[in-house]
């Protein structure tokens, strides 16, 4: 068990900067994720905190105690690779059981102790095939398997479930997170999906080309999402962020897109920027009050169908549940909840409260 | 249409295999009728390749250790095993240190490595035979491994760099979050995972070796005959003992054969391994 402590975390790939001036602090017991598109340097952050990457300048701190100089191994953290990484010359046995005879420990204690992670993660049958036999979700246990054995203080997961199907993906995602509230160890994931991130994570840190973007629990990323760019990197179908501009008309505030002009509260106050306007797709409601717009896409989902309508100078995507019978081309009433509108500096990217 | 098109070109592709075997086969088929016939049936103006003349004569002949094809092969067998081993140990430990290590100026290295592959052996043969008589090793087995090593060196870090490179950089990172040792990870996790690679790469430099005949002639005079050699000297000034050569040369033949298909499976992984990226 273990916190961990990111302190201006920068690390230089020759002249690329890969991860810049990184500060995070996770508690003990914390599921963190390090959500971010490829090459924003997520496994590098990861691989530093495990110790297989050198910083250029920062601190890593584990329990307060700074960790830079020590091995992976020093540092009692234990890794699953996004290719499991599986010795593939060893058996399940083995390979779960590597870590414990680098240790010397008796063979005796080994095969108990494997046999305890087996039976934990259903492996038991399992235990003398090589990986090249397994399927890719028994791998993935496996992989799993041999990081819990070493009771680490911290888990790390480099996108371990990204080489999966989809069905087996989420059931995969389900076993971790049990793990993890059975265990209560400190974990760190890496992810590029935003789904996985949200419905694993007590906390997560979206990073941009290195930088921390916004770090907060799901709940915080998804509704108060710091900058256009973690509004737009998180949920799907992606959020409409329009560029339109505030007006005053008829004693009231409007925010105009196009051919439309939405009346805000009372109660708003305008900065004097140019503002972006966003709203998430279950927040444009179909029904019989707002304005005019026509249907331009219907996408069902199964639970929910996503119709994407448009007027003149702008279009959004709304989120209807269950199946729509609306037909590309016929004209609906379109409304955006005020209460769920969000707005950003358009310079800066930034989100700001105006009410 | 389409299938008959495809029946077509399978059938052509059938048939170009077909000549290939052939054109490879048909010299050792030559050299194997030849050296079961009498000296009397070859040297006739049209080779007589009755099967009435069948002899293992040439066999017995050139078993006879006085012949020299049997000091041949032990030359031979040492030469090769100790290129191969030396090969393999020093080109394995720089192909690992030039995949994974940072080596500063590992692609000039490398190129430069590659680049002593482009000269013809005959161009550094003059000045390699001098090289060997400064330091006296003309003659020796030592001055012939080093002759051989210069050639098939290059071409072992060649593959075992291409084969290290292809070992998922993952698997060394997770030995090292088990507490493997750099020296733990190279011996329970590289080692073991690179064997079948080793093995085909050592065998290659063991034939490489035993088939050498250019570098032999000029860098050995009689301590170090090595089998080519020794075959060789069949054909004297005088004449040649074509039934004794072939003999010689499908008894030399005989150890890369076993060799070849005894590790048939080792040498296809290691060279299939070493090709494509896991």
């Amino acid at each position: 068990m273990a916190t961990l402590e990111l302190l201006n975390v920068k690390k230089q790939f020759g002249s690329v900067t890969a991860v810049e001036n990184f500060s995070l602090f996770v508690n003990d017991g914390e599921f963190v994720t390090l959500l971010g598109p490829s090459g924003c340097g997520k496994t590098t952050l990861l691989n530093i905190i495990a110790g297989l990457e050198e910083m250029t300048s920062g601190e890593v701190r584990m329990n307060q105690r700074v960790v830079n100089h020590l091995s992976p191994f020093e540092r009692n953290v234990a890794m699953v690779f996004q290719n499991y990484a599986l010795y593939p010359h060893m058996t399940v046995a083995e390979n779960i059981g590597f870590s414990l005879k680098l240790r010397k420990r008796p063979r005796q204690e080994i095969m108990e102790r494997v046999a305890q992670v087996a039976r934990m993660l259903e492996l038991e049958q399992l235990l003398d095939r090589l990986p090249r036999e397994l399927s890719g979700g028994q791998q993935q246990r496996v992989a799993i398997g041999r990081a819990v054995i070493r009771q680490p203080d911290i888990f790390l997961f480099d996108e371990p479930f990204s080489n999966l199907d989809a069905a087996l993906r989420i059931k995969t995602r389900g076993e971790v997170k049990l793990l993890h509230q059975k265990l209560g160890v400190t974990s760190i994931f890496v992810t590029h999906d935003q789904e996985e991130a949200l419905s694993l994570s007590d906390k997560i840190a979206v990073m941009r080309q290195g930088h921390l973007e916004q770090f907060g629990t799901p709940e915080e990323i998804y509704s108060k999402p710091a900058s256009k760019y973690v509004a737009r990197f998180i949920g799907s179908p992606q959020m409409d962020i329009f560029e339109g501009q505030f007006e005053y008309s008829n004693n009231r505030y409007v925010y105009r897109i196009g051919s439309i002009a939405l009346v805000l509260p009372h109660s708003i106050t305008i900065p004097n920027k140019p503002i972006d306007m966003g709203i998430r797709s279950e927040f444009v409601k179909i029904g019989e009050t707002g304005f005019p717009a026509t249907v331009h896409l219907v996408q069902p989902v199964g639970p929910f169908t996503y119709i994407t309508v448009y007027w003149e100078g702008g279009s959004a995507t709304a989120r209807v549940n269950g199946i729509s019978h609306l037909k590309p081309g016929e004209v609906v009433q379109v409304e955006f909840a005020s209460e769920a509108l969000l707005f950003f500096d358009r310079e800066s990217e930034k989100r700001i409260d105006l009410w | 249409m389409f299938y008959f098109k495809r029946a077509i070109g399978s059938l052509f592709i059938r048939l170009c295999l077909f000549v290939f075997v052939g054109v490879c086969l048909a010299p050792v088929l030559w050299g194997l009728v030849t050296s079961c016939l009498p000296q009397s049936a070859l040297t006739s103006k049209v080779p007589d390749f009755n099967l009435r003349n069948f002899t293992l004569e040439n066999y017995v002949l050139v078993l006879d250790s006085s012949r020299g094809l049997f000091l041949g092969l032990k030359n031979s067998f040492l030469v090769a095993l100790f290129t191969s081993i030396v090969a393999l140990t020093f080109g394995s430990a720089a192909g690992y240190a030039l995949a994974r290590l940072n080596v500063p100026k590992s692609n000039t290295i490398l190129m430069m490595i590659l680049a002593t592959q482009m000269f013809p052996g005959i161009v550094i043969a003059i000045p390699l035979f001098l090289a060997m008589t400064q330091f006296n090793l003309i003659d020796t087995h030592v001055g012939l491994i080093i002759v051989y090593l210069s050639f098939i060196l290059p071409i072992v870090v060649w593959i075992q760099k291409g084969f290290f490179e292809s070992i998922p950089m993952d698997l060394e990172k997770s030995a090292a979050v088990d507490g493997a040792s750099p020296l733990q990870t190279f011996q329970y996790i590289v080692l073991p995972v690179s064997l079948p690679t080793l093995f085909a790469t050592g065998v290659f430099a063991f034939i490489e070796s035993w088939n050498e005949f250019f570098f032999a002639i000029i860098m050995t005079r009689v301590n170090v005959k090595v089998s080519s050699i020794a075959i060789a000297e069949f054909s004297g000034q005088y004449q040649t003992l074509y039934g004794q050569m072939l003999a010689s040369a499908v008894l030399a033949s005989l150890p890369i054969v076993v060799l070849a298909i005894l590790f048939r499976k080792f040498i296809l992984e290691g060279f299939v391994e070493g090709a494509v990226k896991a």
